[in-house]
């Protein structure tokens, strides 16, 4: 598997530093690794200042966890998104936890709160082709709900009316066909 | 369990929408280090780092420097290096379990740290109290001493054995009194000065001994001398530490009241 992104600095080598208590080498690792996870991270919670909130945390839980990174399970980079993207969900979650009452006394059927940066990040989306829509939709729909809208298996079962069996099959085809995709694109590259 | 079930799992674990039962399964077999489920895992969340990596955004500069701002203010795990050799993958739970104590102890440590501060603080506060309260109580005997009609204020002047020595003495016959002496040289090893009450022609009474410091001078409370109302002189003389019970030394201060 390559490495998630292309990148001059060996983030493995700088997270073992980072470990060691060097700070210069956190710096590095995060101009290294900041655009990744701030995308992400924005992806999911929809909201710049939220964003930010949610990559500060993330960062210096690297720099509180680095010692825990061990290249043997993968890379720097998949450690990192893994951590970023369980954040991201936990303050989606709280948002929604938030917004459901209200929603609820609306008189209407409550519009999706398409705020600017949500419009941002749809065109951001919008530029970037995707492997993402070179899945079949069903498998496209379930990594989506899943791994950037935190929706766990049963619910997304519910929500495209599947059964809950269908739904792990889809992951898991969706998700190899990805890593060939990927495979492809770092054949060319 | 088929590789397929296994993928499957895997999969829904990297994306975190597995039920309970099915997380716990799956998490067992990471914790045993099963190695078709470690690298399984480890393809599905490298196939997620990629995704994510699609959308990158730029992050904001000031977000860098909040981050950096707050690592001196962040504790670091301990460093797990040692147990990196383990093909084991450590539980969730130890990890929380890490953390949780990590946590305690750094609280603890902190609480100590703060507490002890706090209390070398509150005893540096007590004794400036104490000291304080001696102070104003001495101030206030003093004040109520020369208040009182019944206090003498009498001079003392030096002796030939002290030329330059003078002192005054507040005094009074219930309360006891104050000596305040300036100019008197250091009384040498083994000696001490012993201040004497004298009525007529009576033999001397001794009413304390006293030293002096460094530039010679003494500030000290006497207590009342028994059976005697009225001095006529109060003398100073130069005797072995601990007082004598008659004067023998030389004299070194008098005054007549």
């Amino acid at each position: 598997m390559e490495p998630a992104r292309p990148a001059a600095e060996d983030t493995g080598a700088l997270l073992a530093r980072v470990a060691a208590g060097d700070r210069e080498a956190f710096g590095r690792f995060y101009d290294a690794t900041a655009a990744l996870a701030f995308g992400l991270i924005r992806r999911i919670v929809r909201d710049s200042a939220a964003a930010e909130e949610v990559a500060q945390e993330v960062f210096l839980q690297v720099w509180r966890d680095a010692a825990r990174y061990d290249p043997r399970r993968g890379t720097a980079e998949a450690w990192l998104v893994t951590r970023a993207r369980s954040r991201a969900i936990d303050r989606l979650r709280a948002a929604r936890r938030r917004e459901r009452p209200l929603a609820g006394r609306a008189d209407g059927p409550a519009e999706p709160a398409e705020d600017a940066d949500a419009a941002a990040a749809a065109e951001e989306r919008g530029r970037v082709q995707s492997a993402l829509q070179r899945l079949p939709a069903p498998q496209r729909r379930v990594i989506e709900l899943a791994f950037f809208e935190g929706l766990t298996q049963a619910e997304i079962a519910a929500q495209v009316g599947a059964p809950l069996g269908t739904v792990k099959t889809r992951a898991r085809l969706g998700l190899e066909r990805l890593r060939g995709l990927f495979a492809e694109q770092g054949d060319r590259g | 369990m088929t590789r397929d079930e296994i993928a499957e799992l895997a999969a829904g674990y990297a994306l975190g929408g597995l039920d309970a039962a099915d997380h716990e399964r799956f998490e067992a077999r990471l914790a045993a280090g099963d190695p078709e489920a470690l690298a399984a895992l480890r393809d599905c969340e490298e196939t997620l780092a990629r995704l994510a990596a699609e959308t990158p955004a730029a992050s904001p500069p000031a977000l860098r420097a909040a981050v950096m701002a707050r690592l001196e203010a962040t504790p670091r795990a301990p460093d797990l290096a040692a147990t990196r050799g383990r093909p084991r993958r450590r539980s969730p739970w130890a990890a929380v379990w890490a953390a949780t104590a990590a946590a305690g102890i750094a609280a603890i440590l902190v609480g100590l740290a703060v507490s002890g501060r706090y209390e070398r603080r509150l005893a540096d506060l007590e004794r400036e109290a104490a000291a304080i309260r001696r102070e104003v109580a001495e101030q206030r005997a003093l004040l109520a001493l020369l208040r009182d009609a019944a206090t003498l204020v009498v001079a003392l002047a030096g002796q030939p054995a002290a030329p330059d020595a003078r002192a005054r003495i507040l005094w009074h016959p219930r309360e006891g009194g104050l000596l305040i002496a300036a100019g008197l040289p250091g009384p040498g090893p083994g000696k001490a000065y012993q201040l004497w009450a004298i009525v007529g022609r009576a033999a001397p009474v001794s009413a304390g001994t006293f030293g002096v410091d460094s530039a010679g001078a003494a500030s000290v409370r006497f207590r009342p001398v028994p059976d005697v109302d009225q001095v006529d002189v109060f003398a100073v003389t130069l005797e072995r530490a601990g007082g004598v019970p008659a004067p023998t030394g030389p004299m070194v201060l008098a005054g007549k009241t």
